[in-house]
């Protein structure tokens, strides 16, 4: 007999759902974290829209420790000088409060909180050192010579899963696999907050950037509002920054605060925190074989995360993974049967979830968020429509016809590559 | 408010492995590296290069894991810090 049911490896968002999820259903259940208190590694660098934990925590907003509701979301371009943002601000968040944001050294730990409260051993401060294997399947986790067995290894490492990797049960990361997020928590008073972004004690403003500031680097930043900080930070693709080669991630994040529209918007703030996360960008090409003889892997460690360069998305995707692979252990119990083949229920729940659909959907992402263009000559083509049409110079005015013809000539943009380049991106967002 | 990388690496709290290094580099291969990506990629400067020569320190790393996907010539190692080791973020 197997020490646990299941072993679920990482206490993010993605552990603690499955180990919820089947704690719930009354399966004995082991989740450990490298990290005490668990969430003590994670970084968030998003939203949490957090439809899906009400499946198994109904009364999640009342009880976690959330940030602030989105009621504000901003996307725009930076451009040197100029910002071109739409804000987007609405009496429906209001009404729907869903997406938060969080601080994950608070959030996590209340999420495995749960777990233990549904009947799950939780220990956190627990490296796992190896799996176990026996005759092609996994059958436990190693630590210190110490096996323990499980039916079921659920495997919720992160981004960076070093035992799967080990294990061979993915590859190693590939530059096209993953972006570089650098973050910072910035002390600010919460009165300065409410003034600053115009919001109420509980209202919150999330906004996400393309840097067309940055010459030779297709850079994504985000500016999030917490109870009495600020969370922002850049998301470099590591393709982009080995073809560049010559710029510090340490040092992008400090042009984006120094933005002329984004250095008033923390000034007289302190910084309290710096860290770094790397973020999955690989698309429905990065996603490995999910399960096997004796393993599911959820979350990060599976490629869940969809951005496009003006919506991140991540933490929801781990909440459904997990409660899906959860879902799909307890089945398995219930048959007796933890094999490869019993366990590809867990894919099937995904291709029958939006994880895998949006994966599908944009699985030519990577094509626009590769595109130069959308980096530097169409935020530049943008702010120079804006200033002919908004900049009284004591010049004719132009159509837009023509001022669009005039600025693609300046930026060397034939009338016809603008178009096709349009058409696709379009098609592809 | 903007600060130098090691002034922002003060503001983070670490419970530093004196006696294990979670992450190893194998100078000869470094020796020979065409690029040293790895300088660039770091966002926690762990890597640097000293006239011409790369030199690596474990202490200020944050554990992203960055520099074992940026290291293309198979020296980086990497591994997790042993149990509650390492970077503690307070916010997250």
């Amino acid at each position: 007999m197997p020490d646990y049911d299941a072993i679920v490896v990482g206490a993010g968002n993605a552990g603690s759902a499955a180990a919820i999820t089947m704690a719930q259903k009354g399966l004995s259940v082991l989740l450990v974290d490298r990290s005490d208190p668990p969430g003590a590694k994670n970084l968030s660098g998003g939203v949490l829209w957090g439809n899906d934990l009400a499946r198994i925590l109904p009364k999640w907003q009342n009880e976690a420790p959330l940030e602030r509701f989105i009621q504000d979301k901003k996307i725009g371009f930076l451009t040197d000088k100029s910002s071109i943002i739409i804000d987007f601000k609405t009496k429906i968040f209001e009404e729907n409060k869903v997406g938060y944001t969080v601080l994950r050294s608070k959030f996590d730990p209340w999420l495995a909180k749960k777990a233990r409260e549904a009947g799950a051993t939780v220990i956190p401060g627990i490296t796992v050192e190896s799996l176990a294997k026996k005759d092609g399947k996994i059958i436990g986790v190693e630590e210190s010579e110490d096996i323990v067995t499980a039916s079921v290894v659920i495997l919720a490492e992160g981004i960076n899963p070093r035992l799967s990797i080990e294990a061979g049960l993915r590859g190693p990361l590939q530059d096209w696999e993953v972006s570089v997020g650098v973050k910072e928590i910035i002390k600010l008073s919460p009165q300065k907050i409410e003034d600053r972004f115009n919001l109420t004690s509980s209202s919150g403003m999330a906004s996400e950037y393309i840097l067309g500031n940055l010459e030779e680097l297709n850079v994504g930043a985000f500016f999030y509002t917490n109870k009495d900080s600020i969370s922002l930070g850049i998301v470099a693709p590591m393709e982009q920054l080995r073809e560049n080669g010559v710029t510090h991630t340490y040092d992008i994040i400090e042009q984006f605060k120094e933005h002329p529209s984004i250095a008033p918007l923390i000034d007289g703030g302190t910084v309290a925190e710096y860290g770094a996360h790397m973020i999955p960008e690989g698309g429905l090409e990065m996603v490995p074989k999910l399960y096997g003889d004796g393993y599911m892997i959820v979350g990060d460690s599976a490629g869940f995360g969809f951005s496009n360069g003006l919506v991140l998305q991540g933490m929801n995707y781990a909440f459904l993974s997990g409660i899906l692979a959860g879902e799909t252990a307890v089945e398995a119990k219930g048959k007796g049967d933890f094999s490869s083949d019993s366990l590809s229920m867990y894919r099937q729940k995904l291709e029958n979830s939006y994880v895998l659909k949006d994966l599908k959907t944009f699985k030519d992402i990577r094509k626009v968020t590769n595109n130069k263009n959308m980096y530097t000559t169409y935020p530049k083509m943008l702010e120079s429509i804006l200033l002919e049409m908004l900049w009284e110079r004591g010049q004719p005015k132009k159509k837009v016809r023509d001022i669009l013809g005039s600025c693609a000539a300046d930026l060397k943009m034939s009338k016809l590559k603008t178009a096709t380049d349009f058409y696709y991106i379009y098609r592809r967002m | 408010m903007i600060l130098d990388i090691k002034e922002r690496l003060g503001k983070t709290k670490y419970d530093v492995d004196k006696s294990y290094a979670h992450i190893t580099v194998d100078e000869s291969i470094c020796e020979k590296c065409p690029h040293h990506f790895c300088v660039m990629a770091c966002p926690a400067q762990c890597y640097t290069l000293q006239d011409g020569k790369l030199s690596f320190q474990y202490e200020d790393c944050v554990e992203c894991g960055t520099c074992s996907v940026a290291c293309d010539q198979g020296s980086v190692k990497w591994h997790f810090p042993k149990a509650g080791k390492g970077v503690i973020y307070k916010y997250g």
